[in-house]
């Protein structure tokens, strides 16, 4: 059975992304409406990416590290935690502090996004990076279950 | 709030979780240390990832924000690729 605090970690950072991706459309052709829009959905996804954190780190430390890991690292598939596990774990630690650096820029620069135009694009290309670099995150962590299933099998046969 | 101060800081923070994780692969007394903080050494690499961030922040505040330059941004980008692509390089070759 998949545990769930693997669901809810990736759920939650999937929603922290998207939030990212909804504060880039938003930013794009600004309003002071679009930008309230922008602030709100920043903040929602700064909380579901700190949340992400916290989940995945606690099921990283505590299931992943004592359960899961030793099978794979057994394996013909080791390379999933030796790359793609090490450098999704490490990678990750990014997203948390950019997501609160392009909402405190919402925050600070809400007056001046329609003219400001090095500040709106700072905003609207950090947001792209939260979304791409979270999603490529997310792939590896697709990896990693595919490679968790291979070890599992391969066990078996 | 100072712009070009979270800007610099979260540049800096993020290189130095690159060499915090490349560092403590390394060097087992470093990993061990901090272990020390959390009791695994990805806690501890979290942890100060944020005491980090505060810190910087708070010793690049001083730095004047008249003006926000997009520079900052283009080498915040910089430093996000070039440490991403650091630790997967590392971990490629150390496989």
């Amino acid at each position: 059975m998949i545990n769930p605090l693997i669901f809810i970690h990736a759920i939650c950072a999937e929603l922290g992304l998207f939030a990212f991706l909804w504060v880039l459309v938003e930013i794009l052709n600004p309003t002071d409406r679009r930008i309230a829009r922008a602030q709100a959905a920043a903040l929602f996804g700064l909380a579901f990416l700190f949340f992400a954190w916290l989940v995945g780190g606690f099921y990283y430390v505590e299931v992943y590290g004592l359960h899961i890991k030793p099978i794979i690292k057994a394996s013909d598939a080791s390379w999933v935690h030796s790359i793609v596990m090490e450098v999704k774990e490490h990678v990750f630690l990014f997203l948390p502090i950019l997501a609160a650096l392009v909402t405190a820029l919402l925050y600070k620069h809400e007056e001046e996004l329609n003219t400001n135009r090095d500040a709106r694009l700072s905003i609207v290309l950090l947001s792209g990076l939260i979304f791409l670099l979270g999603f490529a995150i997310a792939g590896m962590g697709a990896l990693v279950s595919s490679g968790y299933r291979f070890a599992l099998l391969a066990g078996m046969a | 709030m100072n712009s070009k101060a979270l800007i610099r800081a979260a540049a800096v923070t993020i290189a130095l979780i690159a060499v915090a994780t490349i560092g403590s692969e390394l060097s087992s007394g470093f990993r061990q240390l901090l272990s020390t903080i959390g009791g695994h050494h990805w806690i501890g690499k979290s942890v100060l990832s944020v005491v980090f961030f505060a810190l910087l922040y708070l010793s690049f505040s001083k730095l004047s924000d008249d003006r926000f330059a997009f520079r900052d941004t283009g080498l915040l980008i910089a430093t996000v690729i070039i440490s991403g692509l650091a630790i997967l390089g590392f971990y490629v070759m150390h496989a």
